[in-house]
């Protein structure tokens, strides 16, 4: 009798012990983030080609004092790509083209000067890696922008405008 | 050396048998972390959301089961912050819908599950899948620029 009911117990020891046979398992990965300031792009000074004459193309070099320039701010030393929306005519107000090509820019991370320290874009139309810089502790960039406009020789004549716009991307 | 009664051997067996069964099944489950979740550049005051189906940014991991029939829990341990620079926190929120479980077969269908909570799952498909995590950060306007990580923790139990 003391023998079946030792047995009985230890069976219910082992019966209690069966719904446990579970495995436990973990795996882990991070979660990551990196923080940024907001980048802001304000228009420093238009592109602006001022009289050109019919049949003459004008051309306003990157290093020009009447290039157009962007100033932008965001995370000091953060890498930035640069791009372009660039326009193939200037429109007047009767819709008629003036075409504009031949783009050209440079990037100045110190100062807004493009006669020197800017360092020049190879491809207007493609992605430019650059970085902002440290001026007296925040992040600047200062971009230029030169084109090329081609009036026809019998080019109606009026005022012409365009839009460009220049995109910065972290990475 | 004391002798185990002959009475008690069909207890040590079923006791051994659970054990074995336990450790067995332990040494065929496995889970793995695939893919951290990545929320990339975010920019102060900007709350930004990964889903749990991007297929880049979204964190992974995978688990296999002993085999088809299994019946898993999955639990997650979740952080409710990361840790950057200096000491700075980002808040880290995971919303109902921030889980996602897909079995490997091509007949598995996916479902959407709360992370913040223990689900139950059968595998009846495939003895594996792949569990998807997404989730939200919510940086402060003034908040420390800089890297911030925390780790997840998925924990799968077959039973």
């Amino acid at each position: 009798m003391r023998v079946l009911l030792a047995v009985s117990a230890a069976t219910l020891v082992s019966l209690s012990l069966v719904p446990q046979a579970t495995a436990q398992t973990s795996g882990t990965i991070t979660a990551r983030a990196t923080v940024r300031q907001p980048i802001t792009i304000a228009t420093g000074q238009d592109l602006d080609f001022n009289i050109v004459l019919q049949g003459t193309p004008k051309t306003i070099a990157s290093t020009a004092a009447a290039a157009g320039r962007f100033d932008a701010t965001g995370t000091l030393s953060a890498n930035v790509n640069v791009n372009f929306t660039l326009p193939a005519n200037l429109v007047d107000a009767a819709t008629n083209n003036l075409p504009i090509g031949t783009w050209t820019g440079c990037i100045n991370p110190s100062a807004a000067v493009n006669t020197s320290g800017c360092t020049a874009i190879a491809n207007m139309a493609g992605t430019t890696a650059s970085a902002f810089g440290n001026v007296a502790g925040t992040g600047r960039l200062w971009v230029f922008v030169g084109a090329t406009v081609s009036p026809a020789a019998a080019q109606p004549v009026g005022n012409y405008s365009g839009t460009v716009t220049m995109t910065l991307t972290y990475f | 050396m004391p002798q185990l009664p002959r009475a008690h051997f069909p207890t040590a067996l079923a006791i051994l048998s659970a054990l074995w069964s336990a450790s067995s099944t332990a040494a065929q489950t496995t889970v793995s972390g695939v893919r951290d979740l990545n929320f990339g550049f975010v920019i102060q005051g900007l709350a930004t959301q990964v889903s749990p189906t991007d297929p880049i940014k979204s964190g992974q991991f995978y688990f296999r089961t002993p085999g088809l029939g299994s019946r898993v829990r999955v639990q997650f341990t979740l952080p409710t912050q990361l840790n950057g620079p200096a000491g700075a926190t980002l808040p880290i929120a995971f919303q109902t819908t921030d889980g996602f479980i897909k079995g490997t077969a091509t007949s598995s269908i996916g479902l959407t599950f709360n992370p913040n909570a223990t689900s139950t799952f059968n595998m009846v498909t495939s003895a594996d899948a792949n569990v998807w995590l997404g989730g939200r950060v919510t940086p402060a306007i003034n908040q420390t620029v800089g890297g911030y990580t925390n780790t997840v923790i998925m924990t799968v139990t077959v039973f």
